[in-house]
């Protein structure tokens, strides 16, 4: 067998490789790494981030729709204790102005790393999320629109203007709402359902809420081996704790 | 000591071009008022070419030049202007004072006098010092020229002399260049030797003495006895006897005597620097909508925002004045949360500040003040992950503030108040410590949505137990609950007093909310909602 010659010292002839070319047509494409998966951003609940393969992906928008009790806010909770325990800085953009402190510390959220934006309307809540967009280094960016979506309604290209913008500063950029409202500009759509809520114990205490996730929608076909639907249990520490 | 005198030659002329550089290369004359019968005052030197002269009407100067540009002449403006010159050499020298304006000739001058000692170990050379401020000024947006010299009087009179071009003067400019070259100077700041003179001491006297003596500026009476009796150089001034001088021609030539003598300064240059910058600028015709507002306004905040950045400041609030058409004016304080420099953002900030409520009436000028704000130092952790860099931050709070409102964005914080409804926030700054290690909770937690206000309910309560509830929230009957649970506080206080009992409760519909009984005001809410 005659030795093998390095492919440096092949001499190609250009017309005979145009024509192989030509040949192959559309068999042949312009060579490329493999796209590696975004970050993510957990949310510290694993069921959850089983299901979504590891979280809320950076450089996208996502959204979180559901009915009231059925765990977006826990959700988002667990997302901006994630991110803050790691050191990074995170936003909270509440145009429905419902964020609880002492939810958050009991989720574990740094308070002191959380920028809460209190706009008093969805319109300036979509300024300010471009305005934390274009400053870059918001890692992690929650618009909680809950309640607002029919009072006050937005363009529907706002969302793909968004979605660019988280892209461009690659944050997660993550939607909470009582139903999906960015369509097919949002990478992820996870669906809460609430299942029931557990009140035990004389006098009665209520213990916990029990809700379910649905991966409703996910563009890079990406998620956990758990499936699409995951079921999760939130212990409450309410009015009695 | 030596003294820099940094002079604008023609103040009105400076100042409009700086406010509207793309009348620059253009005709342009500067007129006392409006009207055609307006006096020019101030030309530019395409004008000049064409023709123009000052003390032309309007009407003679635009048969003259057709395509003259005419401006009014703008106090406010040319107040800039000169503080703009302060600020540039505030920016080289720490001891610095504004020259009085002149009558007369020279009424359209204005001069800065600034401490020049020692510089030489800063830029190599005194011409180097004189170079840098004129390249300052010019980046500012004004033309000017720098003497140094042993006195106020005699640099002002060698800027003077490089104003006018006079032959001395420039044979004099043209020797300090070639030193200035022959030095091999290698400053930072870009040189301009055709607009800078250098005096050494020994030369003061030689210099002086062709100059013509009008360069002294004498009141016109003393002029006109000088002319009578012959005396035309500040040579030939010096030359007499003093006393005889002045018992013909009175005390007022003794300034004349001690600037043609290059006599020493006795009282020292300040060294104060005021932190309070102003721009300001009269409108020809009154505006009425906020987009050509906004454009004015870009202009003036540009300005300002290089005026701060010459003193090495940043803008903090910023106080704005409108002064409206048939007298009148709106004066509003425009808060900026974080300090920058952003032009851009201080731009918004201010359109939103004008958006509610829109001024009353047209407005016929803008007066934009500020207190510079030491810019904010922070050292970043080559260990954390990278948050948003400080200028950004600013900039970013500022915007928030002013879509949001100043009180609704911060740091949420813990607060220490027995209150259901109490929540706070503090100032938002980016933390410089490592995070505090957090155990993450062994299960997941529910969390609760306040609702602010609470909303009201209608609850059907037979023995004090809710069992059908209907609000906004929730509605149906009841189906699971626990409480009450009873929160009281601020007995002290009629106003501040509070009693509730809460309930944990799930409704019909599926929603598991906090449902409370004000015992003060006898009245169901919803507080929060379990999510």
């Amino acid at each position: 067998m005659p030795p093998l010659r390095p492919i440096s010292s092949v001499s190609v002839d250009p017309s005979r490789l145009e024509r192989l070319l030509r040949d192959l047509g559309p068999q042949v494409r312009r060579g490329a790494l493999p796209s590696l998966p975004p970050p993510r951003c957990p949310t510290g609940i694993a069921v959850i981030d089983g299901l979504l393969g590891g979280g809320f992906p950076r450089g996208h928008l996502s959204e979180v729709a559901g009915a009231a009790s059925s765990g977006r806010t826990a959700l988002a909770l667990g997302l901006l204790a994630e991110a803050t325990r790691a050191g990074e800085i995170a936003a909270v953009v509440d145009a429905a102005d419902a964020f609880d402190a002492a939810s958050a510390v009991a989720a574990g959220a740094a308070l002191e790393r959380v920028l809460w934006v209190r706009a008093p309307h969805v319109r300036a809540a979509l300024r300010s999320v471009e305005r934390l967009l274009e400053a870059r280094g918001f890692p992690l960016i929650l618009v909680d629109l809950v309640g607002r979506e029919a009072r006050d309604a937005c363009c529907p290209t706002v969302w793909s203007r968004l979605a660019r913008a988280a892209a461009g500063a690659q944050a997660a950029l993550v939607l909470l709402a009582g139903r999906r409202l960015a369509g097919t500009s949002a990478e992820l759509a996870l669906e809460m359902q609430p299942r029931r809520a557990c009140f035990v114990g004389t006098p009665a205490l209520l213990e916990e809420l029990e809700v379910q996730a649905v991966l409703a929608r996910t563009r890079s076909g990406l998620c956990g081996a758990a499936g699409r639907v995951a079921s999760v249990r939130l212990r409450v520490l309410g009015s009695a704790a | 000591m030596r003294i820099a005198c940094l002079l604008a030659a023609d103040l009105p002329l400076a100042a409009v071009l700086r406010a509207q550089p793309e009348l620059a290369g253009l005709p342009l004359a500067i007129v006392s008022g409006v009207g055609p019968r307006a006096q020019v005052i101030a030309i530019s030197a395409e004008a000049a070419r064409a023709g123009v002269r000052p003390t032309f009407s309007v009407v003679h100067a635009r048969s003259i030049c057709p395509a003259l540009r005419v401006r009014v002449a703008s106090p406010a403006l040319e107040r800039a202007a000169c503080e703009t010159l302060l600020d540039v050499a505030r920016s080289l020298s720490p001891r610095v004072a504004a020259a009085p304006r002149c009558s007369g000739v020279y009424a359209a001058e204005a001069a800065v006098y600034l401490d020049a000692s020692g510089v030489s170990s800063l830029f190599r050379s005194e011409e180097g010092f004189a170079a840098a401020l004129t390249t300052r000024a010019q980046t500012a947006g004004i033309p000017a020229m720098a003497a140094v010299a042993s006195s106020r009087g005699v640099s002002l009179l060698a800027a003077r002399c490089i104003a006018r071009g006079l032959s001395q003067g420039a044979q004099n400019v043209r020797s300090a260049a070639e030193r200035f070259r022959a030095a091999g100077e290698s400053t930072h700041e870009p040189q301009d030797t055709d607009t800078v003179l250098v005096l050494a001491p020994a030369e003061e006297a030689t210099f002086l003495d062709p100059l013509p003596i009008d360069l002294l500026d004498p009141e016109d009476v003393l002029a006109e006895a000088l002319t009578r009796f012959g005396i035309r150089r500040v040579g030939e001034l010096t030359r007499l006897p003093r006393r005889s001088l002045v018992t013909r021609l009175g005390p007022g030539v003794l300034r004349l005597l001690a600037l043609a003598h290059g006599e020493k300064d006795t009282v020292p240059l300040p060294s104060a620097a005021e932190t309070r910058v102003e721009e300001g600028v009269d409108l020809e015709w009154p505006i009425e909508n906020l987009e050509p507002l906004s454009f004015v306004l870009r202009g003036l905040v540009a300005r300002l925002a290089e005026r701060l950045e010459l003193r090495g400041l940043v803008c903090g609030d910023l106080d704005l004045e409108l002064r409206l058409a048939g007298g009148g004016c709106d004066t509003r304080r425009v808060g900026v949360s974080a300090p920058n420099g952003d032009p851009r953002t201080l731009l918004g900030v201010l359109r939103l500040a004008l958006e509610h409520p829109l001024p009353r009436a047209p407005v016929e000028g803008i007066a934009l003040a500020t207190e510079g704000r030491p810019m904010r130092t922070d050292q970043l952790d080559l260990f954390r992950p990278a948050g948003p860099t400080p200028s950004a931050l600013g900039r970013t709070l500022a915007e928030l503030e002013a879509l949001c409102g100043n009180e609704r964005v911060g740091a949420p914080l813990l607060v220490d108040d027995p209150h259901p409804d109490a929540f706070a926030q503090s100032p938002f700054a980016l933390p410089r410590s490592a995070p505090k290690t957090t155990l993450r909770p062994a299960v997941a937690i529910a969390a609760l949505r306040a609702l602010r206000p609470p909303v009201p309910a209608e609850v059907r309560a037979p023995r004090g137990r809710p069992e059908w509830i209907r609000s906004a929230v929730a509605n149906g009957p009841i189906v699971g609950l626990a409480g009450p649970w009873r929160t009281t506080g601020g007995w002290w206080s009629p106003e501040r007093r509070f009693a509730f009992d809460s309930f944990d409760v799930r409704t019909g519909d599926g929603n598991v909310i906090r449902l409370r009984f004000d015992l003060v005001h006898c009245r169901w809410q919803v507080d929060a909602i379990y999510d």
